[in-house]
């Protein structure tokens, strides 16, 4: 999730994936193998799929002491009441509104610094890289307290803007990690070209560098996206819950309402629908964003 | 100061165009496209690094921050306070303790998987992506309340499970109770909801093996065991160093998990060094002696990510 990736999907997209292994290629090997494979994503999606049995279920299912495999009584009704619980569209709107302020302004801001120390060269340029990586690193959670009170100072503790601030620098590191290595794969000599073509710097920018990162550009604001949208503990603790997104709502409710499983399974699926599914759609996208730049180009 | 820089593929032998003189007067560029992130960095990241430290000298409760005023200098004794109560090295060795176990977990099974990954056929590898994908993508906060429930005391789907082996009474067992099972409970959380990353990362790493090599090891006679040990193991070195460490940065700073599993308020024997500091600063308003806590936290952490950063600068992903 950090700056390994995109390391990681350099080598990706050049493999091609057909290495099996060849030592000792025996056919009871395989069907070993093959037993083993589907045995652990079996294992792996099982709390997946609990979630999903629960939320279907209606309540007197749900709290019984001989859990089925499947609801018997398959109902909307734990949706219905997630949707209707308090607060629960209030902080929804509240996440979308905090994430996309946060997404775009990293996007803007990091892309500008990834511009810089990927096409140029300057006193100073390893030492922004080294900032950059470091402060990933950073457990976040640590700040909270200066935070908490430069915030607080501020009178930005209690508002949407005080945490679209914080989730936007956030997620500027990985965005400006990320951008670098886009914007270092679209090659030299295509901003060359154009140089000698007549293009301004400025056109050069505008008419091969932006367009040529497009797919990154989509690529890392979903991921900006998916880290501002899952983020609970900055919110929970500098906003009071009318102010707060789903992923507090959903902490706020498992501790207040007890045994409400089943509408609080519904809540946690309706909320993670999003990202899942943006997370599904980038991984595609990450491993052919670095080679679809050059061949456009 | 030429402006283009080197380009970034490392084999590209030709000399960067000169720059002409019309680029040569813009050397400030490169800052002034840097400096709008360098200063959200410096405002929301570095100042209150700065502000953490000396809050940590200070005394700081609910009444400086009601007041609005400068909180008293106390000097070294918050960091005494900390450093002399037993409750805080037990959780100091807790943290370190659970870091060590999960991270060898996380990793000798993600390598075992991605192994796997390379020998089974096309359909069941294709199976076992698609079912890691879902756990990476699930949000930390929905995974933790989802083996909240199923190691729910009394309608839980584990002690039903477990319930079923003959001679097993797990009907309203708390898995909370027993420190030691509460932890296996966090452990098996945390490894589960790492393998994606780690096993897809690994298997990446094993597809850039090269083929003739390990051919020609069996051709030599080589067992498998003997190819894994040679060949792949030292290939994947790098890469294996590299996603232990972010394990081990990740892992030590585990929050979510705990704070989920135990409904936001960790016993004693739950707490880890973030849920502590949390707790103190938030929970007692203690703002001082929290900050103090983290400030230990990142001094113990720092090792760690120097490692990693000197590691990134090694493998050229820092051109």
């Amino acid at each position: 999730m950090v700056a390994v990736a995109p390391a990681v999907r350099r080598k990706r997209a050049k493999s091609t994936d057909d290495g099996v292994l060849t030592v000792g290629r025996s056919r009871a090997g395989t069907i070993a193998a093959n037993t083993a494979g589907i045995l652990f994503s079996v294992f792996m999606l099982f709390p997946v799929y609990w979630v999903l049995n629960t939320a279907f279920k209606p309540a007197n299912e749900v709290l019984s002491l001989t859990p089925t495999l499947l609801p018997k009584d398959p109902t909307f009704d734990n949706f219905v009441s997630a949707f209707r619980a308090p607060l629960f569209l209030e902080n929804m709107l509240n996440g979308v509104i905090v994430t996309l302020l946060a997404v775009a302004g990293a996007l803007v801001v990091g892309f500008l610094a990834a511009l810089s120390i990927a096409r140029f060269k300057f006193y100073g340029r390893k030492a922004i890289i080294l900032v950059v990586l470091v402060v990933q690193l950073i457990p976040f959670i640590s700040l909270l307290i200066p935070l908490f009170l430069m915030l607080q100072q501020a009178k930005l503790t209690n508002s949407l803007i005080g945490v679209s601030i914080t989730y936007l620098v956030l997620i500027l590191p990985y965005t400006v990690w990320t951008l670098r290595g886009f914007i270092s794969g679209i090659p030299r000599e295509l901003d060359e070209a154009a140089l000698i073509d007549g293009c301004s710097r400025a056109q050069v920018f505008w008419r091969i560098i932006l367009p040529l990162t497009g797919p990154g550009l989509v690529a890392t604001s979903v991921y900006g996206f998916i880290q501002a949208w899952n983020e609970f503990i900055i919110i929970n603790t500098l906003n009071s819950p009318d102010k707060q997104n789903l992923m507090a709502w959903l902490l706020q409710n498992q501790t207040t309402r007890g045994t409400a499983w089943g509408p609080l399974m519904a809540g946690a699926i309706i909320t993670s629908i999003p990202v899942v599914i943006f997370f599904l759609i980038i991984q595609r996208n990450i491993a052919t964003g670095l080679t679809a730049g050059a061949v456009k180009g | 100061m030429s402006v283009v820089e080197r380009p970034a593929t490392r084999h590209a032998a030709p000399p960067p165009a000169r720059p002409t003189a019309k680029k040569r007067k813009s050397d400030k560029t490169p800052w002034l496209l840097a400096i709008p992130a360098l200063v959200l960095l410096a405002g929301l990241l570095g100042y209150p690094l700065i502000r953490m430290v000396i809050l940590s000298f200070q005394n700081m409760r609910l009444r400086e921050l009601f007041s609005g005023r400068t909180p008293p200098w106390v000097g070294f004794d918050n960091y005494t306070r900390v450093l002399s109560d037993g409750v805080f090295w037990a959780v100091t060795g807790r943290t370190v303790a659970f870091t060590i176990v999960s991270v060898l977990i996380s990793v000798l099974l993600g390598l075992a998987i991605a192994l796997l990954m390379r020998r089974v056929t096309r359909g069941v590898r294709l199976f076992m992506v698609v079912a890691m994908m879902f756990v990476w993508a699930l949000p930390q906060l929905v995974a933790a309340q989802i083996f909240r429930w199923m190691t729910d005391s009394d309608f839980g789907v584990v002690n039903y499970l477990l319930d079923k082996i003959p001679g097993v009474d797990y009907a309203n067992h708390s898995w909370f109770v027993n420190p030691w099972q509460g932890w296996a409970v966090i452990t098996t959380l945390v490894v589960w909801a790492g393998i994606p990353f780690l096993a897809i990362t690994l298997n990446a790493g094993l597809t850039q093996v090269p083929k003739e090599l390990l051919e020609a090891a069996t051709m030599d006679g080589a067992t498998p065991w003997q190819s894994l040990r040679n060949i792949i193991l030292p290939i994947l070195k790098p890469l294996v160093t590299i996603v232990t460490t972010l394990s081990v940065i990740w892992n030590f700073g585990l929050f979510t998990q705990a704070w989920v599993l135990r409904d936001g308020h960790p016993e004693p024997s739950f707490q880890t060094l973030t849920t502590y500091s949390y707790t103190q600063a938030f929970g007692q308003s203690r703002y001082s002696l929290g900050s103090a806590i983290a400030v230990i936290t990142v001094i113990l952490m720092l090792g760690v990510m120097v490692f990693y950063i000197r590691q990134m600068f090694k493998i050229g992903e820092v051109e």
